[in-house]
């Protein structure tokens, strides 16, 4: 306990530092913006952003990306509530309630109880973050290639169970992002797969160029298709903070949606997003009048909006004690680590404790200053929500282009935003999922890289993979989760969820 | 999204998902081009992984998802493909592909176009990419092109240091040689900002009205 305390007394003795504090500032204000602004998401955004960090600090550097991230998981809750758009994907149930509250002319209160729900989880997962650091670090290093070959197994299951839609297509994105990854030379044998011939590709794909080509251009094409409805509330925002008796209805929810939201984000293969779906079925459950939810309920706003960001922020814990990226936008903070010479992973805590510490240090900060600039600049968010798309989608373009020219001076990357772009919006017009592609891609370099190093060292049996107690434990789950998630009962439960 | 369930369309076609079927198509067709692509690469064995084992296991499961979908696109009912106009994705196409070209040196075959920089590269993205939508008004746009620019040219040439080409060299020969690259660059977005400044000062003159009618159209 007591080293808990220093170190985090290290964090925050580096998150401080004028500088720091002011890129924080900078990342959670930027990320506000994106999340606000629907249309453009955070993993986009920091694709885009990423050239500005190389000539800052490496803790800088990802202090403010990740400053971008849980911005951008607060700023959809405003369009949520105030526009009915979720700015994010994860946003989606706080329209539900979030916006009813608006339009009864309490957009203030749920902005409000939105806001401090948010904080309150994001203290707790800080912590929480920095009691599991080093115990999951212990365990890492114990970790061989078997068992994480087979931990990205499960991570990869867990994002199929929790895609929406078909379960056969979330299957076919993540083989194929998996494929993807395979393209570029060989490590082991040095050969080019894949590559056409063309010398830019035997470095593989860019994982920024992917991400921005199917979440940046592939969103902005499909905006294109649909002639844009905002419904933004013009009744008074009225006060901010919520009264005693909101206070009473909603503490327990932000208490248990905080749970659930740190619980779900901890698991590799994005579970944060399932975080506030859950948090709303509990809290609709547990009610004594579930006729309120929908019309207007407090809990509907508090729970979802702590869960919500509990998940984001203890999303982290894999990135920063396995070196696996759970979700795309942590697939980014690998490549800003990678940018500055830091190899994700459970040395990361040993070798670079400052950076370790003072970034969680830094979302405590983060989380503080959202709860400062939000509740005052709502008016400007909301002022930014009436910008037409006509004009804001040219904007998106060029930031795009520059961002992924800056990321490496080659203009095919450039020429491949578009490619992918494409890509991605045929994939979405046949009802497929980008987001398992993009994990399924993420984790592939990583899975091909301790399937094989396993194989050598089992001498070619593929035994190992059951024959290892933790390994097969984690295969285990794998293969349970994928079997439950397709017996059709559960199915039909998954499904309401998500319809919900 | 029109419901395929509750009108019974045309239930000759038997085609009932036309989203599952093309999906299954374009799966397999990917998963064909991995496997044409690996043939000459050899598979190893499961003691030493050769380069093309794992592409080539990861196609053929593509490839069994593919006709998975397939096939239950054409025996249970689905959604159909949205249709969409083209309009749209060729349009952005081409301002990606301006930008590309345009940004530093490009030559394809007998084609070759000189290195023009951020200056040029980014309004063409912006004016070319607006007409993606049929709301497009290109005053507006040129005021966006033009204060955008000058922006993104002080933050990632001037503040960043990015090595990103802001203007040609032709174009920087123009100004005595004592001025610095930075110099020319502030001096060549303070002249891009007033010429937006003096392009939006002039039009609101004249249209003022329009742009309140499109204001309001924003907000609901």
């Amino acid at each position: 306990m007591g080293d808990l305390f220093a170190n985090l007394g290290l964090g925050f003795s580096i998150a401080l530092t004028f500088q720091n504090l002011g890129l924080a500032f900078l990342g959670c204000l930027v990320g506000t913006l994106v999340g606000v602004l629907p249309g453009v998401g955070p993993i986009a955004t920091i694709a885009m952003l990423l050239p500005i960090t190389f000539g800052l600090e490496p803790v800088g550097a990802l202090i403010m990306l990740a400053g971008i991230y849980y911005g951008a998981q607060y700023g959809g809750s405003t369009t949520a509530i105030l526009v009915n758009i979720p700015g994010e994907a994860t946003s989606v149930v706080t329209t539900l309630d979030g916006h009813q509250m608006a339009r009864q002319g309490r957009a203030g209160v749920a902005l409000g109880i939105a806001a401090i729900g948010s904080f309150f989880a994001g203290t707790v997962s800080t912590v929480v973050i920095a009691a599991l650091g080093a115990p999951l670090t212990k365990l890492a290093l114990i970790f061989g290639p078997a068992e994480y070959f087979s931990l990205m197994v499960m991570g990869l299951v867990f994002a199929v169970v929790l895609a929406r839609g078909s379960i056969l297509k979330a299957i076919a994105m993540i083989l194929l992002g998996v494929l993807l990854s395979t393209v570029g030379t060989d490590l082991e044998t040095g050969q080019d797969r894949m590559t056409f011939g063309l010398s830019f590709l035997s470095d593989g794909i860019d994982f920024a160029v992917l991400a921005m080509g199917i979440f940046g251009i592939a969103e902005i094409l499909r905006n294109l298709d649909h002639t844009e409805t905002r419904d933004v509330v013009h009744q008074a925002i009225g006060r901010l903070l919520p009264n005693r008796e909101d206070f009473r209805q909603s503490y327990l929810p932000i208490l248990r949606g905080t749970t659930i939201g740190a619980i779900l984000g901890i698991l590799p293969g994005n579970g944060a997003v399932l975080g506030p779906f859950a948090s709303y079925t509990v809290e609709k459950k547990l009610a004594k009048d579930p006729r309120r939810f929908g019309r207007g309920a407090i809990e509907g706003v508090a729970g979802p909006e702590a869960a919500n960001n509990a998940g984001a922020q203890t999303s982290f814990i894999p990135l920063l004690t396995l070196g696996i990226p759970p979700n795309a936008v942590m697939a980014l903070m690998v490549g800003a680590m990678t940018i500055h010479g830091i190899v994700p992973g459970p040395q990361v805590m040993t070798r670079n404790p400052d950076l370790f510490w003072g970034m969680i240090a830094s979302m405590w900060v983060g989380n503080l200053m959202l709860l400062i600039i939000n509740l005052p600049l709502v008016g400007v968010w909301v002022r930014l929500l009436k910008v037409p798309y006509h004009l804001m989608f040219p904007a998106i373009l060029m930031f795009c282009c520059i961002g992924i020219y800056s990321i490496n001076s080659l203009p095919t990357d450039v020429m491949f935003i578009g490619l992918f772009g494409i890509i991605g919006y045929v994939l979405l017009k046949f009802g497929f999922e980008p987001a398992p592609l993009l994990l399924g891609f993420v984790l592939g370099k990583l899975l091909e890289e301790n399937l094989r190093r396993a194989l050598i060292l089992s001498r070619g049996s593929l035994e190992t993979f059951v024959e290892r107690p933790i390994s097969a434990g984690l295969l285990a789950v794998a293969a349970l989760l994928l079997v439950l998630a397709l017996l059709p009962s559960i199915r039909k439960g998954r499904d309401e969820v998500f319809v919900e | 999204m029109s419901h395929p369930h509750t009108a019974p369309p045309e239930r000759r076609s038997w085609i009932r998902s036309s989203q599952n079927v093309a999906g299954g198509i374009f799966l397999m067709a990917v998963a064909a081009l991995a496997l044409y692509l690996t043939r000459e690469l050899p598979q190893g064995s499961l003691r030493s992984m050769g380069p093309a084992m794992l592409p080539d296991w990861l196609a053929y499961a593509v490839a069994a998802c593919g006709l998975a979908l397939l096939v239950s696109g054409l025996i249970k009912d689905g959604d159909a493909i949205e249709p969409s106009a083209l309009r749209g994705p060729v349009v952005v196409v081409l301002a990606i592909l301006a930008f590309a070209v345009t940004i530093r040196p490009f030559s394809l075959g007998p084609v070759s176009i000189p290195g023009l920089g951020m200056v040029v590269a980014g309004p063409l993205a912006i004016i070319i990419g607006g007409y993606a939508t049929a709301d497009v008004r290109f005053r507006p746009l040129v005021i966006l092109a033009l204060s955008l620019t000058p922006f993104c040219m002080l933050l990632f040439g001037d503040l960043l240091n990015l090595p990103i080409p802001v203007f040609p060299q032709s174009f920087a020969n123009l100004f005595p040689a004592s001025w610095s690259q930075k110099a020319i660059l502030r001096a060549t977005a303070a002249v891009l900002a007033l010429a937006a400044l003096v392009i939006f000062i002039t039009g609101r003159h004249r249209s003022s009205s329009r742009i309140d009618v499109v204001d309001e159209s924003g907000i609901r």
